[in-house]
C-alpha cells in the first residue's frame, strides 16, 4: 500500500506579517517498495512534507494516507502511523544516548510491549541490515564510533521499528566523501535487501543520480517536477533556474551537447561518459 | 607587514593526556590574500587545526603566530581572534540577535566601539555580502545561505584580516553554496585571507592552494590541479576528486590524448571540442 498526500496546503505563521504558504496543492503517491528523491531549495517545503507524511505536522489543508489509514484523523493512531513511517532526521546522531550501541538501537522497540527475545531480534537484524557485525558493535559506546558509524546505528534504531517507510534528510551533511559513500553504500543495499520504501531527501544531485528510481522536485512549495533521474537532470538550465544544480557528468555532457558534441543526453555516470565520448572521438576521427 | 599572516610551527596537539595526537606535526605558512582550502576525512584533523589558529585551543607542542602573535599567549586572545574570526558549520549556532544588523553589531559592541562607527561597519559589511535589504530581518526566517554570509558580515564588521570556515556549506542547498563561495571569493579579491575546510571538492577546485590532511598530518599541499591529479592517493585518504578529473584520467586511460591535470569542466570540454 502507498503512502498518498492529496491535494496538501500547508500555512504556517498564519495571521502575521511572516504567513507563508510552505505546501501548495501538493499530490504525491509512494508506492511500496519505491527509492525515491526528494529535491528542492532550502524552504522549497521538503521537510514539511515528510513530517506530514509521518504525522509530526498536519495539513492546513487536504489529506494524507499511510498504508490505507488517514493520519491524524485518530489520535491514537498515530503511534502505528510512526512506526509504519520512520524518519530519519539530520545529524541523527545527536540524538544517541545509550552506553552501548545495542542499547540504543532497542530503545523504540522497548516502547512497544514486546518480549526481550523479539527486541534482541530485531536489534540484531536492524544493525545488520545497515552493514554492521552485530557481535562486534553491540556492546560499543555510540560515542567512540567515527561519524559515518554513528549515523548508521541510529538509522539502525528507526529501522528496529519495523517500519515500511523510510525518510532520510539529508543522511549524509557534513560527513566526508568516504563516509558519504559508505552510508548510500548501505542504504542502498537495505533497500534492495528488504521491502522497505525509502525517501531520500538530498541537496546532494551525484547521490540522487546515484541512487534512486524516483525524483520529486518541489520548487516554492509545489511539486515542480518529477520523473526518473535521467529526465530530470536533462532540465539542466530549468534546475538551475530554481536554484539546484545537476551532477558535474550531467553538465560536462550538457557544454559538450551544446557545443555540437555528438553525445547522448541523459547521463549520469562517468562511465556511460566515457563510453560516449570515446564514441564520439572516434567518429571524428575516422 | 608580515608576509605570512599564519605560521605554525610543527604544532601537536591532543584533546586528552592519554589519547593520541589528533594534530601530529604540522607546520605551514599561509600568506596574506591567499584562499586556501583544508581536505581531509572526518577526524583528520583539519577542524583542530582551525580552532588551533583562532586560539580556541592551545598547541600541546609547537608554537602558532597570527599576525605574528603566539596563540598561546592569552593577553594576545582577544587580538587573535579580531584578526582571524571564524564562522562554524551550522548558521543557526553562531547567529545571537534577533534582527540581522543588530547580530552584526554584536562584536564590534563589545570591543567598545563607538556607535556612529558600529553603524559604519554594519552597513558595510552587509554591503559586502550582499544582506544590506535584510538588515531589519530576523535571522531565524533567512536561508541557510543567507544565514551563512549574515555570519561572515559578522566577522567583517570585527575589521579582520582572515577569515576561517570550517565546513560553512555542509547544511546549504547548491545555490546557498554557490552564495557563500561567491561571497568567500569576491572578499577574497578584495584581499581578505581565506581559510576554507570543506568536504566538497568542487569548492576545494576554486581556491588558490589545497592541502590534504590525513590522521593529524598535511600529505598534499599545492594549487587545486597539483593536488587532484593524484586520484589513488586522494581516494586513500577517504576523499574524492572532481567527476571531470577522474572522467578525464578514464579516457586517458583509454588511449585519449589529454593533460591530468584536468580540474574544471570547461577545460575539459575545451580540449575536447578542439
Amino acid at each position: 500500500m502507498p503512502i498518498k498526500a492529496e491535494n496538501i496546503k500547508y500555512i504556517y505563521s498564519e495571521g502575521t506579517p511572516f504567513r507563508t504558504l510552505a505546501l501548495d496543492n501538493v499530490n504525491i503517491k509512494i508506492d511500496q517498495g519505491e527509492f525515491v528523491g526528494i529535491i528542492g531549495h532550502t524552504g522549497s517545503g521538503k521537510s514539511t512534507l515528510i513530517q506530514l507524511f509521518n504525522g509530526l505536522e498536519s495539513a492546513t489543508e487536504g489529506r494524507v494516507e499511510v498504508d490505507g489509514i488517514l493520519v491524524g484523523e485518530d489520535k491514537k493512531k498515530l503511534k502505528l502511523i510512526r512506526q509504519t513511517v520512520g524518519l530519519v532526521f539530520q545529524y541523527p546522531e545527536y540524538q544517541l544516548f545509550e552506553e552501548t550501541v545495542a542499547k540504543d538501537v532497542a530503545f523504540g522497540p522497548l516502547n512497544l510491549d514486546l518480549s526481550q527475545e523479539e527486541i534482541d531480534v530485531r536489534v540484531k537484524e536492524a544493525l545488520e541490515l545497515v552493514g554492521f557485525n552485530y557481535n562486534k558493535i553491540k556492546d560499543a559506546s555510540p560515542f567512540e564510533l567515527s561519524g559515518g558509524q554513528k549515523r548508521r546505528v541510529a538509522i539502525a534504531g528507526v529501522l528496529a521499528m519495523k517500519p515500511n517507510y523510510l525518510i532520510l534528510d539529508e543522511p549524509t551533511a557534513g560527513l566526508d566523501p568516504a563516509g558519504r559513500n559508505e552510508i548510500f553504500h548501505q542504504i542502498k543495499k537495505l533497500h534492495e535487501r528488504s521491502n522497505v520504501t525509502v525517501i531520500l531527501v538530498s541537496h546532494s544531485m551525484e547521490d540522487i543520480a546515484k541512487l534512486v528510481d524516483r525524483v520529486i522536485v518541489l520548487y516554492k512549495g509545489k511539486v515542480h517536477m518529477q520523473g526518473t533521474p535521467k529526465e530530470i537532470y536533462s532540465e539542466a538550465d530549468e534546475l538551475e533556474r530554481i536554484g539546484l544544480g545537476i551532477p558535474q557528468i550531467a553538465s560536462i555532457v550538457r557544454e559538450l551537447r551544446n557545443r555540437g558534441f555528438n553525445i547522448k543526453q541523459g547521463i549520469l555516470t562517468i562511465e556511460e561518459a566515457k563510453e560516449e565520448i570515446l564514441k564520439e572521438v572516434k567518429r571524428r576521427n575516422v | 607587514m608580515n608576509e605570512y599572516i599564519i605560521k605554525i610551527d610543527n604544532v601537536k596537539f591532543k584533546y586528552e593526556k592519554n589519547s593520541d595526537y589528533a594534530v601530529k606535526g604540522v607546520s605551514l605558512n599561509i600568506k596574506e590574500g591567499e584562499f586556501t582550502a583544508i581536505i581531509g576525512h572526518n577526524g583528520s584533523g583539519k577542524s583542530t587545526l582551525a580552532k588551533l589558529i583562532n586560539s580556541i585551543l592551545l598547541p600541546s607542542e609547537g608554537r602558532i603566530f597570527v599576525k605574528g602573535m603566539d596563540t598561546s599567549d592569552d593577553t594576545k586572545l582577544w587580538n587573535i581572534r579580531q584578526t582571524a574570526g571564524m564562522v562554524f558549520q551550522n548558521p543557526d549556532n553562531q547567529l545571537v540577535a534577533t534582527i540581522v544588523e543588530e547580530d552584526i553589531a554584536f562584536g564590534p559592541e563589545n570591543l567598545g566601539i563607538e556607535p556612529e562607527e558600529i553603524r559604519k561597519r554594519v552597513d558595510d559589511s552587509l554591503n559586502t555580502v550582499g544582506m544590506y535589504e535584510f538588515r531589519k530581518r530576523p535571522p531565524h526566517l533567512l536561508s541557510g545561505g543567507q544565514k551563512q554570509r549574515i555570519a561572515i558580515a559578522g566577522i567583517l564588521a570585527l575589521n579582520s584580516d582572515c577569515i576561517i570556515l570550517d565546513e560553512p556549506t555542509a547544511m546549504l542547498d547548491p545555490s546557498g553554496r554557490k552564495e557563500v563561495m561567491e561571497t568567500l571569493k569576491k572578499l577574497n579579491a578584495e584581499g581578505k585571507t581565506i581559510l576554507l575546510i570543506t568536504h566538497y571538492m568542487d569548492e576545494a577546485v576554486q581556491a588558490d592552494r589545497v592541502i590534504v590532511m590525513d590522521k593529524g598530518n598535511i600529505k598534499l599541499d599545492g594549487t587545486p590541479k597539483e593536488v587532484f591529479r593524484n586520484i589513488d592517493e586522494i581516494k586513500k585518504y577517504g576523499l574524492d576528486v572532481p567527476q571531470v578529473t577522474e572522467l578525464t584520467q578514464e579516457l586517458i586511460k583509454e588511449g585519449l590524448n589529454l593533460p591530468s591535470d584536468i580540474i574544471e569542466v570547461k577545460e575539459l570540454v575545451d580540449i575536447l571540442c578542439q
